[in-house]
């Protein structure tokens, strides 16, 4: 099971690698294959034994919130260049992505408690719509290795990702299914009116 | 156990409970406090339209959007207490959450102030695009970006509170769907395993308030990068579409939530439950597509929208009365009607709360037709209606809500006939009779082609304006009473 996470891993982080030139060449595949490939390839490393205890990731925050920070920095367009020019800055991100965003997301996530799982999913998609409207309508230029068209086009890239994450993460509680019990539903509080 | 016996352990269970809901009864009392204040300023702007003071058109205009937009969000904060408070009965919520949502919206409210009495924005609660960046000189961009702040830092407390909410109710009654009652709206579920009514209107508020907010959220964010920005250029169209959308979506969820405590309070009233019949979970569903889909009724006068979408907003606001006065009006006169129902203050304001709320829908749908429309748009006939239903309607409900929270003992016992009497009598007429009197005097203007939002009115006018100035004092008169006897009734149970 261990070898078999570790490899697939291992396949992700390859392919990330070996199809760079492809991958990097638009930035729609850059930041929308590349980099979440890496962060998938992080994911699916396997937890070493007691972390998913750990008393410092309490609630999962001291994990999401790495993720969150790294997150933010790999999407500054400036980072996105220097990824693209200067080699230790590449390096850096197969690094970064698949250990302080992929695993540091499958670390919190595990702990976080759903409400908070809710706020960042509903963040999620709120931040992919802003995304959307900052590169379709920015007047200049974002990135100097990427085109305006280019950047309109990752642009509605962002946002047909966030229709379809709304999509599969709100379909599904549509699906009429079967209530809990009654007591469970009042959780030991007092029972609604019904004679 | 009896039905009857039943309903007196449950009820005298959860008062010792309720009674413990800090949170809810101080955001209930800010509400009142606000509704009063900003009632005062609408008071103030029907006094300079009668000539009666004499107010600067900018401070007018800087008034007529505090009065808009604090109206707007009170009327949405009570529904939001309610909704919460009534949810809670049936699924246990994180009280967390609630204060979270109190605490970002009163951080919204002290910048949409500063951003109107300190940095000078008039430009209106529904911040058209573009007139916040086109001040005129009025105000600078900063104000209305940090006006538009205000507006974001309200939707997010108002998210958060929806996202328990809905987590809570999907967890317990079986999804969306078991929420809404579907099996038993389109299938073969049986009426006694549906849940109650409360849930199900809960449920669908809470579907259409999250739309309607997240829409809200993007255009907010575009317009603020574009104050800040100049560059980044928004489609006009698109954005006023995207907020009369959040708009009429966000005041209507005001309603819907405040309703919630007409189904819940009433049973105890009359001794019989909100059943939540087919009917009813029917017409929950529908209204919430009809909510998502009335919108384009505040765009009939753009040209520029294709013919099909005024159309659907003409059709949908005929149909949208339907369903509400089926299920709500007519289902309250059949158990009122059939009980020896207990009258007293909370009773009777959720009572007119519903009846202003159903009357309130007859301007509405008229000003939804097309060719009416072209001429009673920009009339006074449009506050006309929407204080109907708001005044008459949602701030009786909480109000209502608010007398029942702080009934007198001897009135939490089983209902047994009672009249209202005395000075609670009087209390509810005087604000029956100046809010009918004030709503009125605004549809007859309106009839009879008075402009709305203008700051300076023609001396013909102002016999109009002037009347319904007595009728707002009314208003805030018995306003103001509703309020203080609220406070002595915390007081009275803290001790
Ligand atoms: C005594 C009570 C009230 C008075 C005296 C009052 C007065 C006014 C006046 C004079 C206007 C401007 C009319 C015009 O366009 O010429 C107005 C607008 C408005 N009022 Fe009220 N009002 C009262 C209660 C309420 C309530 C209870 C609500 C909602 C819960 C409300 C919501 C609004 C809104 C949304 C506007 C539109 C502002 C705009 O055009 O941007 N008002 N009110
Ligand atoms: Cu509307």
């Amino acid at each position: 099971m261990m070898a078999l996470r570790f490899s697939l891993a291992g396949a992700l982080l390859g392919a990330a690698f070996l199809a760079r030139g492809v991958l990097e060449a638009d930035p729609l595949t850059h930041i929308l294959v590349q980099l979440p490939m890496l962060a998938v390839a992080g994911a699916l490393l396997p937890v070493p034994a007691g972390w998913e205890r750990a008393r410092c990731n309490a609630g999962g925050w001291a994990a999401l919130l790495t993720a969150i920070f790294t997150i933010a920095y790999w999407m500054l367009p400036r980072t996105i260049d220097a990824t693209l020019v200067v080699p230790w800055v590449e390096a850096a991100k197969f690094i970064a992505l698949p250990l302080g965003v992929g695993f540091a997301l499958r670390l919190g996530w595990a702990r976080a408690h759903p409400l908070l799982r809710g706020f960042l999913k509903a963040q999620a998609l709120a931040m992919l719509g802003v995304l959307a409207f900052l590169y379709t309508h920015a007047p200049v230029r974002l990135c100097t290795a990427y085109l305006m068209e280019e950047q309109a086009r990752l642009g509605l890239g962002f946002l047909i990702v966030a229709g379809g994450l709304a999509v599969l993460w709100v379909a599904p509680l549509f699906a009429v299914c079967a209530p809990a019990p009654r007591a469970d539903r009042a959780g030991g509080r007092v029972p609604a009116f019904d004679p | 156990m009896t039905a009857e016996s039943d309903f007196g352990t449950v009820a005298a269970m959860r008062g010792v409970q309720e009674r413990r809901d800090g949170a809810v009864r101080l955001a209930m009392l800010l509400g009142g406090t606000v509704f009063v204040l900003m009632m005062l300023l609408g008071l103030v702007m029907r006094l300079a339209q009668g000539g009666l003071v004499e107010i600067d058109a900018a401070l007018f205009y800087r008034i007529m959007t505090a009065h808009g937009a604090g109206m707007v969000g009170t009327a949405t904060l009570t529904g939001a207490t309610i909704l919460w408070f009534f949810t809670n009965r049936h699924v246990p919520l994180l009280a967390g959450v609630f204060w979270a949502f109190l605490g970002l919206f009163l951080l919204g409210v002290v910048f949409i102030l500063a951003a109107i009495f300190v940095g000078g924005y008039g430009g209106a609660w529904t911040f058209l695009y573009p007139l916040p960046a086109m001040s005129g000189g009025f105000w600078q961009p900063s104000a209305a970006a940090l006006f538009l702040l205000g507006y974001v830092s309200i939707g997010v407390g108002f998210l958060l509170l929806h996202l328990e909410v809905a987590r809570k109710l999907i967890a317990a009654y079986g999804g969306i769907g078991g929420a809404l009652a579907w099996p038993l709206a389109f299938g073969r579920g049986r009426p006694e395993d549906a849940p109650p009514a409360g849930v199900v209107a809960a449920m669908a508020s809470t579907i259409f308030n999250v739309l309607g907010i997240v829409v809200g959220a993007a255009v907010l964010v575009a317009s603020i990068v574009n104050l800040l920005v100049p560059g980044f250029t928004v489609d006009a169209l698109l954005a006023k579409n995207m907020i009369y959308f959040f708009g009429h979506v966000f005041i209507n969820a005001a309603i819907y939530m405040g309703v919630i405590a007409v189904y819940e309070i009433i049973p105890e009233y009359t001794g019989r439950p909100w059943k939540t019949t087919r009917a009813f979970a029917i017409a929950w569903t529908v209204i919430m597509l009809f909510t998502l889909s009335v919108y384009p009724h505040h765009l009939m006068q753009d040209l520029a929208m294709p013919a099909w979408t005024l159309v659907m907003g003409q059709l949908v606001s005929y149909f949208s009365g339907i369903p509400l006065i089926a299920v709500t009006a007519f289902s309250l006169l059949v158990y009122i009607r059939g009980a020896d129902m207990r009258w007293d203050l909370a009773s009777a304001l959720l009572v007119l709360g519903v009846a202003g709320w159903s009357v309130g829908t007859v301007p509405a749908i008229i000003d939804g037709m097309i060719v009416v429309n072209k001429v009673m748009h920009n009339t006074q006939w449009v506050p006309g209606h929407f204080h109907t239903y708001l005044l008459l309607g949602e701030v009786a409900m909480a109000f209502g809500f608010m007398a029942w929270l702080t009934r007198a003992p001897a009135a939490q016992e089983r209902p047994g006939a009672a009249r209202l009497t005395g000075a609670d009598r009087l209390l509810f007429l005087t604000y029956a009779v100046g809010g009918t009197g004030f709503v009125l005097v605004f549809l007859v203007a309106g009839a009879l082609s008075v402009p709305r939002r203008w700051a300076v009115h023609a001396t013909q006018w102002m016999p109009l304006a002037q009347a319904a100035s007595v009728f707002a004092a009314l208003v805030i008169l018995a306003v103001t009473v509703f309020v203080l006897r609220y406070l002595s009734g915390l007081i009275r149970q803290r001790s």
